[in-house]
């Protein structure tokens, strides 16, 4: 939540004790009545959904990932933990309606930016490529570099602090961990959030997730 | 006490020494790196090891098979691969086999191929049924521990219930802080699948 991910916080307590509290940004929608309110969720399948009650609720959990909802968690501890830990909060009447826009992960290149960086290469931009030298042994993209996500924190001093780095993977997962990485240790850097596939002769094929 | 038993030593030394040299003077080269032989049989035409190097110039590969033992093969243009497209890509300490003909004193590559992904033997999974009986009991009395090998921040955006967060590249580092300290106790890993 901090970290401005675009997400959906249902709280499922009644409405009576939403009231009186709830998380910032949530929106009511009491376990009574969850299962009806199916047509409410995001068309988005991918959508990150957030639920929280008192208890870890696990019938509204399982209800709610029985519709699609890949990425459905359960907050943990439920809205004690969020308060005790001084998270925000509101009080009064909460939204009822669902508004999801699904919006870029922090530090993601865009698949268009991406592609003209790998085909033309850009000045003060370099590609780094996290997979094992394994799988990068197979084919690469021309003038990228390979330094295994494993190896990056001990292999720094190979990157350039001058130029923006762009990391890619297979699926943007190892990736966004290196973005991670470098940022914290000082470096200007983005990632691909995309599936890639590159052939031996450096052809690639990258498919939005 | 110390002096007495220093000609011992220097004896059982010089012994080491001159067993290493008559060893490989006479008896056969290995051809299998101790770890390969969980899974291969030893063969006579056939070394498996660990790439060192490849010369191009030189027409030779390089393979570790033991402690002190590298074999160096000649290959030329008729030289077959399985699992990578030219003998220049496949990285170092790379897992590789490669058949040869002649005698260990000339080998010459006939086939090279590249160690595939190892495939998990079903004994070390556990299954979805077996999981979500451990989560309900919780990690006390189901007596495990469950480790999430996902990045920090995927953990942080949720995770299995129980679960401690051991980001697979963060894995030495962290290792003796979080794994148990008593070796007998069921440890089970997960991650988010494709990377």
């Amino acid at each position: 939540m901090e970290k401005e991910i675009a997400h959906v916080l249902v709280d499922v307590r009644d409405a009576k004790e939403v009231e009186k509290g709830f998380i910032s940004g949530a929106v009511s929608i009491p376990a009574k009545t969850l299962t009806s309110a199916n047509d409410r969720f995001p068309a988005d399948k991918s959508a990150p959904i957030i639920l929280y009650s008192d208890t870890v609720d696990a019938d509204s959990f399982k209800t709610v990932r029985s519709w699609g909802y890949k990425d459905t968690t359960v907050l943990n501890g439920g809205f004690g933990a969020w308060t005790k830990e001084g998270g925000k909060t509101e009080k009064g009447k909460p939204v009822t309606t669902i508004s999801y826009v699904p919006k870029p992960r922090p530090g993601e290149i865009s698949i268009e930016e991406f592609k003209a960086i790998a085909e033309k290469g850009a000045p003060g931009k370099i590609v780094l490529d996290v997979r094992d030298s394994d799988e990068a042994m197979n084919g690469m993209i021309k003038g990228a570099v390979n330094i295994p996500a494993g190896q990056l924190a001990e292999r720094l001093k190979e990157l350039p602090k001058d130029k923006e780095i762009i990391t890619h993977c297979v699926t943007g997962i190892r990736a966004e961990s290196a973005y991670e990485d470098l940022k914290e240790a000082g470096f200007k850097v983005r990632f691909l959030n995309a599936l890639i596939q590159i052939d031996k002769d450096g052809k690639y094929e990258i498919t939005k997730k | 006490m110390f002096i007495k038993r220093l000609p011992v030593l220097m004896a059982a030394v010089l012994a080491l020494s001159l067993l290493g040299t008559a060893g490989s003077s006479f008896a056969e080269r290995p051809t299998v790196l101790a770890p390969c032989k969980q899974c291969h049989q030893p063969e006579k035409d056939l070394v498996r090891g660990t790439l060192v190097s490849v010369s191009e110039r030189f027409k030779t590969i390089n393979v570790q098979v033991g402690n002190k033992l590298v074999w160096v093969i000649n290959y030329g243009d008729d030289l077959k691969l399985t699992g990578v497209d030219k003998v220049s890509s496949i990285p170092k300490e790379k897992e590789i086999g490669i058949r040869f003909t002649g005698d260990e004193k000339k080998p010459y590559a006939v086939s090279l191929t590249v160690k595939p992904p190892a495939k998990v033997a079903p004994e070390k999974l556990v299954t979805l049924d077996e999981m979500a009986k451990l989560v309900a009991m919780g990690t006390d009395k189901g007596n495990y521990l469950l480790f999430d090998s996902r990045p920090k921040p995927r953990f942080l955006e949720g995770h299995i219930p129980h679960a401690v967060s051991l980001p697979n590249d963060k894995f030495d580092e962290l290792k003796d802080k979080v794994l148990p300290k008593e070796k007998d106790k069921l440890v089970i890993f997960y991650c988010g699948g494709v990377t």
